[in-house]
């Protein structure tokens, strides 16, 4: 499979007062395209601070290693001016992250927050972006796309707000999508619609997935690769049945040990 | 809907319809002088009466709400503009730019207000345009201030960072993300900001530096009675009641627009 992302020696460091906390070190990485990734590890391993990254979102205090580069289409992401990154992002790399709701904005209809999305990296008219939003609606399977174009994020459900978060993060067809814990927030039942939607996408797309959970039982239904991550790097990466069948990281089999139990509960 | 907001929507929609209405509800010119009626009392033919140069009252009030309201309205227009662009800025990049930005707030609320649109007024031609600017130049500080803090607290709000990591610029999210979310409070300030820039302008017209004669306004209708207040109590109560219930109903709206 050819290389899609390369992250190469990645250190992410957050100053706290006077206290630097090592968040992600020296982390290596890299995506193939079409293969689907999980990201898999404990909280405050790093997982989520490795992926905002990726497209340098990481808030003010992070410092990023000078030796890290994340190679995307031969360019090294964290060298690219704001205005250069502002082309890679959503048009290239997508997000979708956990908590729906509030990762919408309060006073724009749904309509209005996907169509600014599709005008944003497409040359189209108002109308045109608007009919794209329909479809892009209905490709994330919501039924009734034009009451709920007129909608705001608080009346619809949790479910509902991210597979409109999902439409918009998909409405510039990026090569890559990053799916940050994207189903935590929802209950079992909504969790498992939105799985099944993002896999059914990714064939009719062709998207490159790199998903983050803690949830193994996630991992194990939509992942070709999981990467076990434990203070800030990569302990051990993988095909699913080769990290079931023989864990060699302490971290990994504690975590596999987890897994069992909760599902034999 | 809220009584406050209720009360205020409604006196300001008369006082507005009234002004803009005035040629149909008055027979008068504002500037006709008439000195066969001078200092007549209310009567049918002219409801306020009569000033010490036989102007209808009436007339002259309506035709000043024009002026009043519309001073009321572009100053604040101006204010808020600069306010919310100057504060977003601030809350936005932080750093240089807002130390900058916001101690020249704090220098500009050193003033006294009142006294260096005065001394501002009494140096510059007086005309209407040059007094809406003035006013709206001197009244940005608060609303600037109130958008800085509604921004810093919003830029950390997920929606942002999501808008980032769609690939919107800076500008775009100040513009489309940052600003509508932080209108509310805006718009608060912005409906006292009419009630006081209405009072600044009676005030100036008062003193004599605000809007000239014959142009009515109801700061200088004001001024014009206090030599005949003794025989003609109408042309100092009239205007004082409009510019009291003027300010009345912005402050209403305003209360009204907090609660809601």
């Amino acid at each position: 499979m050819p290389e899609l992302l390369r992250i190469k020696n990645l250190r992410v460091a957050f100053t706290v007062g006077k206290n630097t906390v090592q968040a992600v070190d020296w982390l290596n990485l890299t995506l193939e395209e079409g293969v689907t990734t999980v990201l898999a590890g404990e909280s405050g391993s790093g997982k989520s601070v490795t992926c905002l990254a990726v497209t340098k979102l990481l808030p003010e205090n992070a410092l990023v290693g000078p030796e890290s580069q994340i190679i995307f289409e031969n360019k090294n992401l964290l060298a690219l001016s704001p205005h250069e990154l502002t082309d890679i992002r959503g048009k290239k790399i997508a997000y979708v992250f956990q908590e729906p709701s509030s990762f919408l904005n309060p006073v724009f209809s749904i309509g209005d927050q996907i169509s600014e999305t599709v005008m944003l990296h497409q040359q189209v008219t108002r109308k045109k972006a608007e009919e794209e939003t329909l479809q892009l609606l209905s490709l994330v399977r919501i039924k009734e796309a034009r009451r709920v174009m007129h909608s705001y994020p608080h009346q619809l459900s949790g479910g509902m707000n991210q597979r409109v978060f999902l439409a918009m993060s998909l409405a510039c067809k990026p090569r890559l999508l990053i799916a940050d814990e994207p189903t935590t927030a929802l209950d079992v039942t909504t969790e498992s619609a939105i799985l099944a939607l993002l896999m059914e996408l990714k064939k009719t797309l062709g998207f490159t997935l790199l998903f983050i959970t803690h949830n193994l039982s996630i991992a194990v239904r939509i992942a070709d690769r999981i990467c076990i991550m434990h203070r800030g790097a990569i302990v051990e990466d993988n095909t699913v049945d080769a990290i079931f069948a023989s864990p060699h990281h302490t971290h990994t089999q504690e975590l596999i040990a987890a897994y069992k139990t909760i599902g034999s509960l | 809907m809220n009584k406050s907001l209720l009360t205020g929507i409604l006196i300001i929609s008369v006082i507005g319809l009234a002004a803009l209405c005035a040629p149909v509800l008055t027979p008068h010119d504002p500037s006709n002088i008439d000195s066969n009626h001078i200092l007549m009392g209310p009567s049918p033919e002219h409801p306020l009466g009569t000033d010490g140069l036989g102007r209808d009252l009436l007339s002259r009030l309506l035709y000043g709400a024009r002026i009043s309201l519309s001073v009321g309205l572009i100053a604040v227009g101006i204010s808020t503009l600069l306010g919310i662009t100057l504060g977003a800025l601030a809350g936005y990049y932080g750093g240089i730019l807002d130390t900058c930005i916001m101690r020249f707030v704090d220098i500009m609320l050193c003033f006294p207000t009142f006294f260096l649109i005065l001394g501002v007024v009494a140096v510059l031609d007086q005309s209407l345009f040059n007094i809406m600017f003035i006013i709206g130049l001197t009244s940005w500080m608060g609303t600037a201030r109130l958008m800085r803090g509604e921004i810093l607290s919003l830029k950390e709000r997920e929606f942002v960072q999501a808008a980032v990591a769609i690939g919107a610029s800076p500008s775009r999210i100040i513009i489309r993300h940052l600003i509508p979310n932080a209108t509310g409070p805006v718009l608060v300030n912005a409906t006292l900001g009419i009630a006081s820039a209405i009072l600044i302008e009676s005030s100036l017209s008062f003193l004599g530096l605000g809007v000239q004669p014959p142009t009515p306004s109801w700061g200088n209708i004001l001024i014009e009675s206090k030599s005949t207040m003794a025989v003609a109590w109408w042309i100092t109560l009239f205007p004082g009641l409009a510019i009291l219930t003027t300010i009345m109903a912005f402050n209403f709206l305003a209360e009204g627009l907090k609660k809601s």
